[in-house]
């Protein structure tokens, strides 16, 4: 709408990553290059993940019969983020809460910048008005916390010590994270809910799912010893 | 204001260079990159020049916050209303204070009752007429999406209005929905490149003396309304042109046989610049009058004028003189009168206006004919030449009775044919000359489903124009373009470019929206603040509530 409202949104979408960054002690450790490190490798698989669909994916996904088995392909590229997520793990020496948070958060940042920072600039700087800046800003707010859990339960998928029962759950909750914007859509579409209430919803399952992996690391944490 | 609350936002967060390269950033990005959600076409108002008088709306650019016709008051706002919902008194009021106008048409021009169709004929003309208006004033077609934000703009509550609670004034004022209405547009200039064509043509008859007396008949093609992309002229005056094309279509398989061949020649003018004073006939009458060879209209015996045919029932036949007993223009009435005759519907009847000689617009077209002294009349079915039928908007193909008109043309048609072939009163002609209804549709189509609006068929291969032209070629001998252009220095009309825009509407709030937005962000930042804190209370607890588990499972 104008460059306030443009300030509003970024003030909405930036400054909890910054808390995020700053309350859980990684600017003491100095991890801000391990961020940026976490974020180019977000780059690269970005990079590959696209030439994979570029090159395998037809243009239109319809030719799959239907919108959700398409939609369902191009999805499951994002295992790909898994993976990349692993490097980003793999490449940051320590254990515990830092190693799992700087992961978290410098895929989720450079997420954020990438996708959010050119949209808000063209739209929400525009004359017109529209509420779905705001809402894309508390979006990337709900996927920071997606992130950090992802990141755990990939951490923790690693560990050789970690009971069989929950390496089952932990492995389909991985798979069902990569699914989870097409799960939402249909749900939402099926429950035909407004974009505030969508939101919402996104919201209380990132939330349900941060919870769980906090759990499970919390178990590992005190049989690792650390904390 | 806003830098301070910028600079609040961004202090202790991020650092300070961001505040100089932001700016920089603005500076170099695109300027306002926006894609607005709403685009709709409007029409601009007329805007011309004729004798020196100024008529029509004279600005095109609107930057402005619009409102609906109840709720505006100053001249920093657009108002946007229906056609209907427009009152004259409420225009005299816009046209004086406001900053723009945007009126939306009706669905359809036809379903109206005649005493709301008088009301907009009134309203157009007084629009037109009364005096010329500064502020921009554009139409626009009906469309669903911009016939919703008219209707949320009228029910937007207004501040001043009493009867609203007071939460409710202050939750409109902060979240209310606003527009910005955008038609980005050039100042508009006279245009240059204005060519009236004008085209004659004739079929030639015979007598056995060689002496063949001239009928000339004359029609202009061009439409006028409110705007000029909207003027469709259906009957004013695509009716006249249809009748004439007939007219030359019947004729001219006549006059190639040369056993039906007529005693006449007839010559006829396909006019443009109709609605402006008549310009096309003008300048033809000076081009062939002071030219140094001889033409046929010098010998007419009399010059027959198209206008407006199938608005009533009662064809006038209008006369600034009224014709001597036993001249060609009393038989050629008489004959008129006899064809109407059988057809009980139809009355005919004589109208004589004086020409007004002091006024700068004539009335009808036969007075250009008649000032040259040029014996002439005018076949219409409006009584007065100040009916407002003859330049609307509302004259569409929709709202035009094609069986009277084809009815009407077969009157006119007919009385043609007895005069040319001197017919005694009573007989039938033969053979009988029929009037193809099919070929009056398929003419109505083409003619009334384009703007006919002289600005816009100015330009050059206008296609209209050349086919025009063409039909002309096709069954007349001689047929000749003449130009009507106006003076460079001095002209007696011009006409303004920018007859058609886009129109781009914002969504936009109001500007306390923004800082009340800012205070919801705040506190739901504090919050997001808390909760970060509060998360290794959460670890704690569920270390806690892990250990409390083994504890028991031992």
């Amino acid at each position: 709408m104008t460059l306030y409202h443009f300030g509003n949104c970024v003030a909405l979408v930036y400054v909890p990553y910054y808390l995020a960054y700053k309350h859980s002690g990684l600017s003491e450790y100095g991890a801000f290059w391990k961020c940026v490190q976490a974020g180019m490798i977000y780059m690269f698989t970005q990079l590959i993940k696209m030439m994979v669909l570029a090159t395998f994916f037809p243009d239109n996904v319809e030719e799959f019969g239907s919108y959700l088995i398409g939609d369902f392909f191009k999805y499951t590229v994002d295992i790909a983020d898994l993976v990349g997520l692993h490097f980003v793990l793999d490449g940051i020496p320590g254990k515990g809460h830092s190693k799992v948070l700087t992961a978290g958060i410098g895929w989720a940042t450079a997420e954020v910048i990438l996708s959010r920072a050119l949209l808000l600039w063209v739209g929400a700087r525009g004359a017109e008005f529209d509420w779905i800046y705001i809402q894309k800003c508390l979006e990337s707010n709900i996927l920071l916390v997606q992130h950090i859990a992802t990141a755990t339960l990939i951490w923790l998928r690693s560990r050789h010590n970690l009971n069989n029962n929950l390496k089952t759950v932990v492995t389909i909750l991985l798979v069902l994270s990569c699914y989870k914007s097409l799960l939402f859509e249909s749900l939402i579409h099926i429950l035909k809910l407004g974009t505030w209430l969508g939101l919402v919803v996104k919201g209380a399952f990132t939330l349900a799912y941060g919870l769980f992996s906090l759990s499970i690391y919390a178990g590992m944490a005190e049989l690792m010893g650390i904390y | 204001m806003w830098l301070d609350e910028v600079e609040e936002i961004f202090k202790g967060y991020l650092p300070y260079y961001i505040l100089v390269f932001l700016p920089i950033f603005i500076i170099v990005s695109p300027a306002n990159p926006v894609s607005a959600a709403h685009e709709f076409p409007v029409y601009r108002m007329q805007h011309y020049d004729l004798h020196g008088i100024s008529f029509g709306s004279r600005g095109a650019a609107v930057n402005l916050e619009a409102r609906s016709i109840s709720a505006w008051s100053s001249s920093r706002h657009c108002i946007v209303t229906r056609f209907t919902d427009l009152t004259l008194n409420s225009f005299r009021n816009i046209r004086g204070k406001a900053g723009a106008l945007i009126v939306q048409l009706p669905k359809t021009l036809s379903n109206f009752t005649q005493e709301e169709k008088q009301q907009l004929l009134l309203l157009e003309n007084k629009m037109l007429y009364e005096q010329e208006t500064s502020i921009p004033v554009y139409f626009t077609k009906y469309d669903p999406k911009f016939d919703n934000i008219v209707t949320e703009l009228e029910t937007n509550i207004d501040i001043s209005n009493k009867k609203k609670s007071a939460t409710e004034a202050m939750f409109s004022s902060i979240a209310g929905n606003g527009y910005q209405i955008v038609i980005a547009s050039s100042n508009p200039t006279a245009r240059t490149d204005i060519k009236i064509p004008t085209f004659h043509g004739h079929l030639a008859g015979s007598r056995p003396d060689g002496k063949v007396p001239t009928i000339a008949i004359v029609t202009h093609y061009d439409s006028f309304g409110v705007a000029p992309e909207l003027s469709f002229g259906a009957d004013a005056n695509g009716s006249g042109v249809i009748v004439m094309l007939e007219l030359i279509r019947l004729l001219s398989g006549l006059y190639s046989n040369p056993k039906t061949r007529g005693k006449y020649n007839i010559l006829f003018i396909l006019t443009g610049g109709g609605k402006i004073n008549y310009q096309g006939s003008k300048k033809w009458l000076e081009d062939q009058l002071d030219s140094s060879e001889g033409s046929l209209i010098q010998e007419a015996s009399f010059v027959m004028c198209l206008d407006t045919l199938a608005a009533s029932d009662t064809i006038f036949m209008h006369v600034s003189k009224p014709p001597k007993e036993g001249s060609a223009s009393s038989m050629f009435y008489k004959n008129l009168k006899s064809v109407g005759e059988d057809h009980p519907s139809v009355s005919i009847e004589g109208v004589h206006k004086k020409i007004n000689l002091a006024e700068d617009i004539l009335a009808w077209e036969h007075e250009r004919y008649s000032i040259r002294r040029l014996p002439g009349f005018t076949l219409s079915t409006v009584k007065s030449h100040k009916d407002s039928w003859r330049s609307t908007i509302l004259d569409s193909r929709e709202n035009l009775d094609t069986n009277r008109l084809s009815r009407n043309a077969r009157i006119i048609v007919d009385a043609i044919g007895k005069y040319v072939y001197d017919i005694p009163e009573g007989e039938k002609m033969d053979p009988d000359l029929e009037i193809d209804s099919n070929q009056i549709e398929s003419r109505l189509k083409f003619l009334a489903d384009q703007p006919r609006s002289q600005q816009l068929l100015s330009s050059k291969d206008n296609g209209l124009v050349t086919s025009l032209q063409n039909d002309f070629s096709k069954y007349l001998t001689d047929v000749k373009v003449t130009y009507a252009v106006p003076d460079k220095r001095d002209p007696d009309y011009q006409f303004f470019g920018n007859t058609k825009g886009t129109m781009n509407v914002y969504n936009v709030k109001p500007a306390v929206f923004d800082l009340i937005l800012t205070l919801a962000i705040t506190a739901y930042l504090t919050s997001v603040y808390f909760a970060i804190n509060y998360i290794p209370a959460l670890y704690s607890l569920c270390s806690n509530l892990i250990k409390l588990e083994k504890a028991k499972a031992k």
